[in-house]
């Protein structure tokens, strides 16, 4: 009897853990969201009031105020434009990586695996912060090119959009490799021979077997990539200039430098709800159509 | 017959220190059913994939139809190949499975039209909008099969084309298989451990062994006159005994008999091959022995296999195999275990072997 007890526990685990991480915290965030600001410690007042008989005091201002002002919600543009740019530049070069390490021998695909995985065991900041040493004004890659006479003075390759999307797609790589190699692995090259002796060159067995077949990895990659980089803050604090203003910035503004708790939380509710309502709704379409086709 | 349709030159292949294919010759005619028969890691499937184009030969050539196609990609090749595992395509139904190689060059009237005839051909037309994984092993067999013929192959590549069959439907697709290769006429070569499959199937086969060709001949000639010992242990179950020239005859030390061979030896000693059904049993009280080409021995084992009973007969140090036709249903007929019995055999039914 104690094991069944303990398998439900064990089962339900996963459940706790997001009831304790994700929704009390979501909620949390929702009932800031809704209170009414003012100044003082903590930054807003309670939703629930005692003092002359029971009054709920609630406002809905914040999400106004959020969804009036074009800041607010192009910061939000510019993140899901950042994340859109920087998924699809994951997977063209994880896709053919991922399909590299799949394909080949044992002993190099552990080489390579453990090649990929190598940057996790470095401080993610001190990674990003080597990237401001390559790509400033007197960094190395400026002093290559003008030492080659490439370039006769040294080029901004720092703290713009592009050096963002070089900084994002370096840093989460690696989460798009893996589970396409994951995908890849099953894959049965047998398939790939087959269309060629059916006639189909390489390009054509890429388009018809290969790309098809690897869906169910694709997907998985990219939502790992996509859903954090539409949040991501320290990369374009770090590596980006005032160019573009991204959400996870604005959100630590709001916060920090405004304190404007209410409005912060109701621009991060509102992030989460705009990610995840299509995700959810595209995973069950997604999952229907790879349940017919059988992937 | 054009001896020279399908003509193997040289062919040399090795994986790193590992030499899978030494020099091989064969020339094949066109429209036969040329089986590779060997054991795994003798090279068959190896010389099968450099014929489909997906490994390329370190040295030799391939010459199909006249034309050189050594250095051809699989997709410039005129032929195909159908995959042990069969290779469907998951993501597709029956229909675009077989509809997948021709795609390219037809119209969609034209394609339907294809299909639909090679669909009839090999009766899978109640499947065309099935998915792959709602196929049994036999009609996955078909697909495969339809996949390639729908392109009109000059030489068609079979890998084991049966081992993932049941033992009941393998039968019953060696025959089918043959008959649509005869209908069709296109050449087939196919790839297989199994010795009987390799027998039924084939028009002639080649035995593999290392990375070499062993014999190549049919599979009468290679059943009743194997060249060398591999060959004739490797192909049905063999008697084998080793024979010394002694006066007139020729002299057994496992069998302490004498056996009298219709012509003579190259060498003094030699093994000589014995099959199991060439030998007659009977009796003791039947017969007397005789002082060549019978012997007296002892039931040690007995196996009843419904149309034969094999037994498994010592003499002095050797056990010899017999398989003995049940001509009648009396099981009087068949010999206990323990029982001494005389066996006899043509002098025509020895074959001497070269190695």
């Amino acid at each position: 009897m104690k094991n069944k007890l303990f398998e439900k526990y064990f089962v339900f685990s996963p459940y706790f853990w997001l009831v304790l991480f994700f929704f009390i915290p979501l909620a949390i965030i929702f009932k800031i969201s809704i209170s009414v600001s003012e100044w003082g410690m903590p930054p807003y007042q309670d939703i629930f009031l005692f003092d002359n008989g029971f009054k709920i005091n609630t406002t809905f201002e914040n999400y106004v105020y959020i969804f009036s002002d074009y800041y607010y919600i192009g910061s939000f543009v510019n993140s899901l434009i950042l994340a859109l740019i920087s998924t699809f530049f994951c997977l063209l070069i994880g896709f053919p990586l991922a399909f590299y390490i799949a394909t080949s021998n044992i002993r190099l695909r552990n080489i390579l695996l453990v090649l990929v995985v190598i940057p996790f065991w470095s401080s993610f900041l001190l990674r990003v912060y080597a990237w401001k040493i390559i790509l400033q004004n007197n960094g190395i890659l400026n002093v290559i090119l003008l030492n080659l006479g490439i370039i006769s003075e040294p080029l901004q390759l720092l703290y713009n959009q592009y050096a963002v999307i070089m900084g994002i797609v370096y840093t989460y790589l690696p989460l798009m490799i893996l589970p396409l190699y994951g995908y890849l692995n099953k894959f049965d090259l047998n398939l790939i021979e087959a269309s060629k002796d059916l006639g189909l060159n390489r390009i054509k067995t890429f388009f018809k077997v290969i790309l098809p077949l690897s869906v169910p990895g694709i997907v998985a990659g990219s939502l790992l990539v996509f859903i954090p980089v539409v949040g991501e803050f320290i990369i374009p604090e770090m590596l980006g200039g005032s160019d573009r203003l991204y959400y996870g910035k604005i959100l630590w503004e709001e916060f920090f430098v405004n304190r404007n708790w209410p409005g912060a939380s109701a621009l991060a509710f509102s992030g989460i709800i705009i990610l995840v309502l299509p995700i959810v709704i595209f995973q069950i379409i997604y999952s229907r159509w790879s349940q017919k086709n059988e992937i | 017959m054009d001896n020279n349709f399908l003509v193997i030159e040289n062919i040399s292949k090795s994986f790193g220190d590992n030499k899978v294919l030494e020099n091989i010759n064969l020339n094949i005619s066109k429209s036969e059913f040329f089986g590779l028969l060997g054991s795994s890691g003798s090279g068959k499937t190896t010389l099968l994939r450099i014929l489909g184009g997906f490994e390329k030969p370190d040295t030799g050539r391939v010459i199909l139809d006249g034309m050189d196609i050594t250095n051809l990609e699989p997709f410039d090749r005129p032929l195909n190949y159908m995959f042990q595992s069969y290779a469907l395509f998951p993501h597709l139904n029956v229909f675009n499975n077989l509809a997948f190689g021709i795609k390219e060059n037809f119209t969609q009237k034209e394609i339907e039209i294809n299909v639909r005839n090679i669909a009839e051909l090999l009766s899978i037309e109640h499947l065309l909008n099935r998915r792959i994984k709602q196929l049994s092993g036999g009609e996955q067999q078909r697909v495969a099969l339809g996949r390639c013929l729908i392109k009109k192959p000059k030489l068609l590549l079979l890998d084991e084309p049966l081992a993932a069959l049941d033992k009941k439907l393998r039968s019953k697709t060696q025959l089918e298989l043959t008959t649509l290769q005869k209908k069709l006429k296109i050449t087939f070569v196919f790839v297989t451990h199994d010795q009987e499959e390799a027998m039924s199937l084939s028009d002639r086969m080649a035995i593999m062994k290392n990375g070499l060709i062993l014999e190549c001949s049919s599979p009468e000639e290679i059943y009743e006159n194997p060249k060398s010992l591999y060959t004739a242990n490797f192909i049905g179950i063999a008697n084998i005994i080793e024979i010394y020239k002694k006066d007139e005859n020729f002299y057994s030390d496992d069998l302490g008999i004498n056996f009298k061979l219709n012509k003579e030896l190259k060498n003094t000693k030699t093994n000589i091959l014995l099959r199991p059904e060439k030998i007659k049993i009977q009796s003791i009280n039947n017969l007397k022995t005789s002082s060549f080409n019978s012997f007296s021995g002892e039931i040690l084992e007995k196996s009843y296999l419904g149309s034969f009973t094999r037994y498994e007969i010592k003499i002095k140090n050797m056990i010899i195999s017999v398989l003995d036709q049940n001509f009648n249903s009396n099981s009087n007929y068949n010999f206990p275990k323990g029982e001494k019995v005389i066996c006899t055999w043509e002098s025509e039914s020895i074959k001497a072997l070269e190695d």
